[in-house]
């Protein structure tokens, strides 16, 4: 019996031991349970890159998608090149980057020393007190704005302060399979640029032929790009959301036409899949994603996204900039370390842009092979890039994707989606005080 | 001369058996009881999850519950209304499926425990692989039931057909749990009664209805109660296969729970608890409740 007893101590010790020891490094996801099955965890796994002389840099991004393997090789080549601190590129779904990253900051535990943020983020960020003031230290540092585009750059000055530097630009801009466009296109964009009413023209013909003459993905942002185009913005105050007005509508109605049009792909169909396979003739579509165009080894090309009215030309975009977690432990000398690398990126993006990104640094438009690419035409551009820095921009856009297909697709009319979408981002607002 | 002993009935206090259950006693009390009061507790509060919360009472109550022209009371009603739409029309499923299939391989076929397995293979699957396998299946132009059968169906895009693929991928991945379970109880039943009763000339359905089910009562109640309860925590299928469409006809209440407490910008988290406990109001008094129904009707 006293073995027993023993036995039964030793056990309940060494559990509760190993729950201390393992206590920091398990992660588990959503809790999902069907059936009689249990907790799925998995525990995210990261190969740790071999620390400098004085350590290691924590770098947290985005690119989890076609761009990762771009970014990854820029981060070795650093490496490469032996700095005092080596730096650890750990790629995080932007969702749950935008959630980590907070809570990491806020409890002071695995805070990452820098990390890419979409530019929207910033406003809201920078708010909630998370991110350092890069003025405090880019002084000596090889960073000068001047080195940068004036419209990324400027987008993260906040009440003097200024919270990101700018890796990219990216936009939403319109891939054309030239093959079927020699068949369809009726010329259309010898003057550069396409118009709604261009792509109406070829509509018949292609329908006809069982062709797609437009793929309508990612909602989202196209709608922001054509509201744009017309002068809309989101919250006319920056604050009090108010974009369910006629320039919204008229927007809509153009979808929805399109749609009794039969000119878009079906309901249910993946625009990008079949543009990727020749189906579809015009595809909106992210400036990154020209690694897929590469490998499907397609003949297209990319234009600004579609206009109204040629003389004004707006293609949604976002900046992925660089951003300086508040984080105590990371020292002088390291965020001296920090800005060397933003630096070295900088200087060496053309990585970058094979990715189908524009780099924001302007050394890149020096380099030949850039001004070769399909995107380098966007480098030069300023006001057409319509980047949206609205405070509550997450909110407004996930309210905005609950309804932007059903209106597509004839299910919710423009008018109740729009309604819906407004409360929801104010109730949202004035709950999340 | 007799002896009188007074024997203490006291019995002598032993610690090795909660010892033994110590370990999952304290991890069920820090990683289940303690989150669970400081939820319900969030309820009460409007917070971000970074300020400090701020106690406001009933109000989050109110407003999902009575305020119709909030948002918050619409996506809980439509939550509400869409788990519970899912919980009816999955779980008869999920327990007569397996329970049929329990029934064929209880009469020990050829390579009876080759199908079993089989059969449970889907539940070891991760929800990710499983939706995404079945998302391709479904999808409309290039998706292998409308390519293999011909048809035009939009899958995600249109009701019932979005419910039936949540629906299958369900029953696909889990079926198997409840099959396990059902063929354990199944060949645990005495054949001297079933051939009894075979005498007796209560065959086929009869026999099943009045002999099998009642022996095999509380492995069926467990799993009922299990999968009432697992299939009210719906999560990961309607949001990877439809995302919630169409029309947020299947966006399930944890899908708002969750993008209210971690979706884009500041958290909601006070209104997405008090959304979360109402649920599990909800399920903690469905679930006695059918505890007490079925006890009442076998006695």
């Amino acid at each position: 019996m006293k073995l027993k007893k023993l036995m039964a101590l030793l056990l309940a010790t060494i559990m509760c031991l190993s729950l201390m020891a393992c206590g920091s490094s398990q992660k588990s996801n959503e809790n999902t349970e069907t059936g009689s099955m249990n907790n799925e965890g998995e525990a995210e796994e990261q190969p740790q890159v071999k620390p400098g002389k004085k350590g290691s840099i924590e770098f947290w991004t985005v690119f989890t998608g076609a761009d990762g393997s771009s970014m990854q090789a820029i981060v070795d080549a650093y490496n490469a090149t032996n700095p005092d601190y080596t730096v650890n590129h750990r790629a995080i779904e932007a969702n749950d980057l935008y959630l980590k990253m907070p809570l990491a900051i806020q409890s002071g535990e695995d805070v990452p020393d820098v990390a890419i943020n979409h530019i929207e983020r910033i406003p809201l960020f920078q708010e909630n007190g998370f991110l350092e003031d890069y003025n405090n230290f880019i002084g000596d540092s090889p960073i000068k704005a001047e080195n940068y585009n004036p419209k990324a750059w400027q987008m993260t000055e906040i009440n003097g302060g200024h919270y990101g530097i700018p890796l990219d630009v990216h936009s939403y801009a319109l891939y054309v399979n030239m093959d079927l466009y020699e068949k369809y296109g009726n010329g259309a964009l010898d003057d550069g640029i396409l118009t709604w009413d261009e792509i109406k023209a070829s509509g018949e013909a292609c329908k006809a032929d069982g062709i797609v003459t437009i793929g309508m993905a990612w909602h989202r942002v196209k709608f922001l790009a054509a509201y744009a185009q017309l002068g809309g913005t989101l919250s006319s105050d920056g604050v009090t959301p108010d974009f369910d007005n006629d320039k919204a509508l008229k927007v809509l109605n153009l979808w929805t036409e399109l749609n009794d049009l039969g000119y878009i792909q079906k309901d249910g169909d993946a625009p990008w899949e079949m543009f990727l396979g020749g189906q579809v003739l015009y595809c909106p579509e992210g400036i990154w994603m020209w690694n897929n165009v590469k490998e499907a080894g397609l003949n297209a090309k990319i234009y600004d996204y579609p206009v109204f009215d040629p003389a004004v030309k707006g293609n949604w975009t976002s900046s992925h900039q660089f951003v300086l977690p508040k984080n105590e432990k990371r020292d002088a000398e390291k965020t001296k370390a920090v800005l060397e690398f933003i630096d070295f990126i900088g200087n060496n993006s053309l990585e970058w842009a094979k990715a189908g990104q524009v780099p924001a640094h302007n050394a890149i438009k020096d380099v030949a092979e850039f001004k070769d690419m399909p995107q380098a035409f966007l480098a030069d551009e300023n006001e057409e890039l319509k980047i949206y820095n609205y405070k509550y921009y997450g909110y407004a856009v996930e309210s905005l994707d609950k309804v932007l297909t059903e209106i597509l697709f004839g299910r919710m009319t423009a008018e109740d989606g729009l309604k819906q979408a407004v409360q929801e981002t104010k109730d949202r607002i004035e709950m999340g005080q | 001369m007799q002896k009188s002993y007074r024997v203490k009935s006291k019995k002598k206090f032993s610690i090795t058996p909660y010892l033994f259950i110590a370990p999952h006693i304290i991890l069920f009390i820090i990683f289940f009881v303690i989150p669970m009061f400081y939820g319900i507790y969030a309820s009460f509060t409007k917070w971000n999850l970074f300020s400090d919360p701020e106690f406001i009472g009933l109000d989050n109550y109110k407003t999902i519950l009575f305020n119709k022209e909030s948002t918050f009371y619409r996506q809980f009603w439509n939550g509400l209304k869409n788990t519970i739409t899912f919980v009816i029309i999955c779980v008869p499923f999920q327990i007569i499926i397996p329970l049929f299939i329990a029934l064929l391989l209880d009469k020990k076929p050829k390579g009876r425990n080759i199908f079993q397995g089989i059969l449970y293979m889907p539940t070891l699957f991760s929800i990710t692989s499983v939706t995404l396998t079945w998302l391709f299946i479904f999808n409309r132009s290039l998706g292998l039931f409308n390519n293999l059968f011909g048809t035009d169906i939009n899958w995600y895009g249109e009701q019932p057909y979005a419910w039936m693929t949540i629906v299958i991928t369900t029953l696909w991945w889990g079926i198997g749990g409840n099959l396990i379970i059902y063929v354990a109880a199944l060949s645990g039943i005495d054949k001297s009664v079933l051939e009894a009763a075979n005498l007796d000339g209560a065959k086929g359905f009869k026999r099943f209805w009045y002999i099998t089910v009642p022996t095999i009562k509380f492995p069926l109640t467990y799993t009922i109660i299990v999968s009432v309860i697992a299939q009210f925590n719906i999560y990961g299928q309607p949001l990877i296969i439809t995302g919630g469409g169409p029309n947020e006809s299947t966006f399930v209440l944890l899908m708002y729970i969750r993008n209210l407490a971690f979706g884009t910008g500041n958290s909601i988290a006070g209104m997405a608890s008090s959304m979360a406990t109402c649920l599990g109001l909800i399920i903690g008094i469905i679930s006695v409740g059918q505890l007490v129904l079925i006890r009442r009707r076998s006695e």
